[in-house]
């Protein structure tokens, strides 16, 4: 307790459970990194080219729209570019970040028993809380960067006959980055109130349930007016690419989801009993 | 001010029994026995006084300070153990033992962990995944004493142990109250907290039914004597009626092992109508005070 009466904030768990965290970070932002260098690889090589758009359209229409659409065509290196950030593999490694970590550090630490020692020592559950969360967002943003970094040495490595328009892939990076920290968030909110294999239970459903509201409007024009309800509709990289300007309401969308359900979280971590 | 604080605590788990209506206090220096069976609501005040659990109403205090929870009140000052101490199997017990010194005020606490080590013969340096329950105990009882708390809160501190450890922690108890520490000691074992311990409280289904000196405690028990008659004599027939208080243990052909409750007057009264060639008492063990208490509140007592 320091002189105001208040615990000091607790580095030392910030940073054992950083450490602890840093071997799966690392091993997904190796993937991240090396999948932004295979694409770029493949791309800058018309041949390659012309054999992967011919995989592409072999794809069922969702997935095919899910990794780009129009945008993936010869001779659009931005759009071809762009298939290494929104790969469904790219995506299932961001949401199994953004779901593995919350969980394994609130629900995970409380029912191994551990979460009881941290906080008999001078740490208050809410520093534990915002230990959780910060770990979680910045590990988020730092994947996020390592991608972005991916395409910048890419762009450095190959030879691309038109420019790469590295800012709109930025923007792209950050948007993505809002996006899962969105869904680590929810993660939050789930491991402040469940057992883990139920908060990661229910996050999964979430992010299976968006997506397939994405697929269905996708396919179906009818059903167009569900685009709102699915996060997934947040990060256009259509629109990102083809307008100079941030798309502010797209990202206010998910800093919103972002911060109502991390507050949420705190709220019932804070009123939460640890189980017996 | 009192060290401890309990003010008409209440905790229920939904339509559960946690604990209900208890108040108490210990004083500063105190070595306070908290005993009950399985299930009484002994963990439950604990992790209500270290903040871990919301009380359903009532509040705790600690160095005069009400305990909010999850707020960490006055944990600088007070050593916890739990009832299960569990940590991260991939740890030493120097790197855990430091970490959670880190997230307190113990930064000076490594030449008091490598002591205590010593004393409870402990690696420091093997992971603690391969340690036996009772070597990972010892940690926790490193983790307890090494930043010298001034209030020990310890939940179990003996279970898996060793006679020859038990015997070392119970001292290391001894030595930090005479340096002015307040002690929480809650336990199943009857004779340690009879061997430290000045007071205790009695806790059954979550409700208090004693707060007294051990001695007293002890006295409470059914009391027990053995009657040899004289060679030849036939053990008389016992009375309810006459003794209502005395319940026959044994009988043999001229011996007559009985339980008494409260003074041995009508008993001694009505053995001087028979031949008695000597009788026998033996004391009242803590044990059979404790199950007095259960019993009687139970409904079973005869």
């Amino acid at each position: 307790m320091n002189a105001n009466g208040r615990s000091p904030f607790p580095w030392s768990l910030l940073r054992f459970w950083t450490l602890r965290i840093l071997p799966a970070w690392f091993l997904i932002a190796l993937v991240i990194f090396l999948f932004q260098l295979a694409i770029c690889g493949i791309v800058h090589d018309n041949e390659r080219v012309k054999a992967l758009i011919q995989y592409i359209d072999m794809l069922p229409a969702f997935l095919k729209t899910f990794i780009g659409g129009e945008a993936v065509r010869y001779g659009n290196i931005a759009g071809l570019i762009a298939i290494g950030y929104q790969d469904p593999l790219i995506l299932l490694l961001y949401m199994l970040f953004a779901v593995g970590v919350p969980t394994a550090l609130l629900a995970g630490e409380v029912q191994r028993g551990t979460m009881e020692l941290i906080l008999s020592r001078q740490t208050t559950k809410t520093h534990v809380y915002i230990c959780a969360g910060l770990i979680t967002v910045v590990g988020m943003y730092a994947l996020v960067l390592v991608m972005f970094l991916g395409t910048v040495v890419s762009t450095n490595l190959y030879q691309f006959e038109q420019q790469v328009p590295l800012y709109n892939f930025f923007k792209l990076a950050i948007n993505g980055g809002i996006l899962a920290s969105a869904v680590g968030g929810i993660a939050l909110l789930a491991a402040a109130c469940f057992r883990r294999g139920m908060a990661v239970s229910l996050t999964v459903a979430f992010l299976v349930v968006n997506y397939f509201i994405m697929i269905i409007t996708q396919w179906w024009p009818r059903m167009k007016w569900l685009d709102p309800v699915t996060i997934f509709n947040y990060v256009d990289g259509a629109k990102i690419f083809m307008k100079p300007t941030w798309p502010v309401s797209d990202m206010c969308v998910l800093i919103s989801l972002l911060v109502v359900s991390t507050m949420l979280g705190s709220v019932v971590w804070w009123r939460r009993d640890l189980p017996l | 001010m009192k060290a401890l604080e309990v003010k008409t605590l209440t905790k229920r788990y939904g339509s559960a029994r946690g604990v209900e209506d208890l108040s108490f206090e210990i004083e500063k220096g105190e070595i306070f026995g908290y005993l009950g069976p399985n299930g009484s609501g002994k963990t439950t005040t604990i992790r209500c006084l270290m903040g871990l659990l919301r009380p359903t109403s009532g509040e705790c205090c600690i160095l005069g300070r009400r305990v909010v929870p999850g707020k960490a009140t006055e944990h600088n000052h007070i050593g916890y153990l739990p009832g299960e101490f569990r940590a991260w199997p991939g740890l030493t017990p120097r790197k855990l033992l430091r970490l959670l010194a880190r997230l307190g005020n113990g930064d000076q606490i490594d030449k008091r962990q490598e002591e205590l080590a010593e004393r409870l013969d402990l690696d420091l340096d093997r992971k603690m995944r391969a340690l036996s329950k009772g070597n990972r105990q010892k940690v926790g009882i490193i983790y307890a004493f090494q930043h010298q708390p001034d209030v020990l809160i310890l939940d179990e501190p003996t279970i898996g142990l060793d006679p020859l450890i038990r015997q070392i922690v119970l001292d290391l108890i001894r030595e930090i109250a005479q340096a002015g520490a307040t002690i929480l000691l809650s336990s199943h074992d009857l004779s340690e907290v009879a061997a430290v311990c000045g007071r205790a409280a009695i806790l059954r289904e979550g409700h208090l039914v004693e707060l007294a000196p051990i001695s007293k405690i002890a006295q409470q028990g059914q009391r027990r004597i053995k009657i040899w008659f004289v060679e030849g004599t036939q053990v008389p027939e016992l009375l309810e009626d006459q003794l209502p208080d005395v319940r026959i243990i044994q009988q043999n052909t001229n011996t007559l092992h009985i339980s008494y409750q409260g003074t041995v007057d009508a008993l001694l009264k009505w053995l001087a109508q028979f031949p008695v060639d000597r009788i026998a008492t033996t004391e009242t063990s803590l044990e059979e005070a404790f199950i007095h208490y259960y019993q009687k509140e139970a409904g079973h007592e005869r």
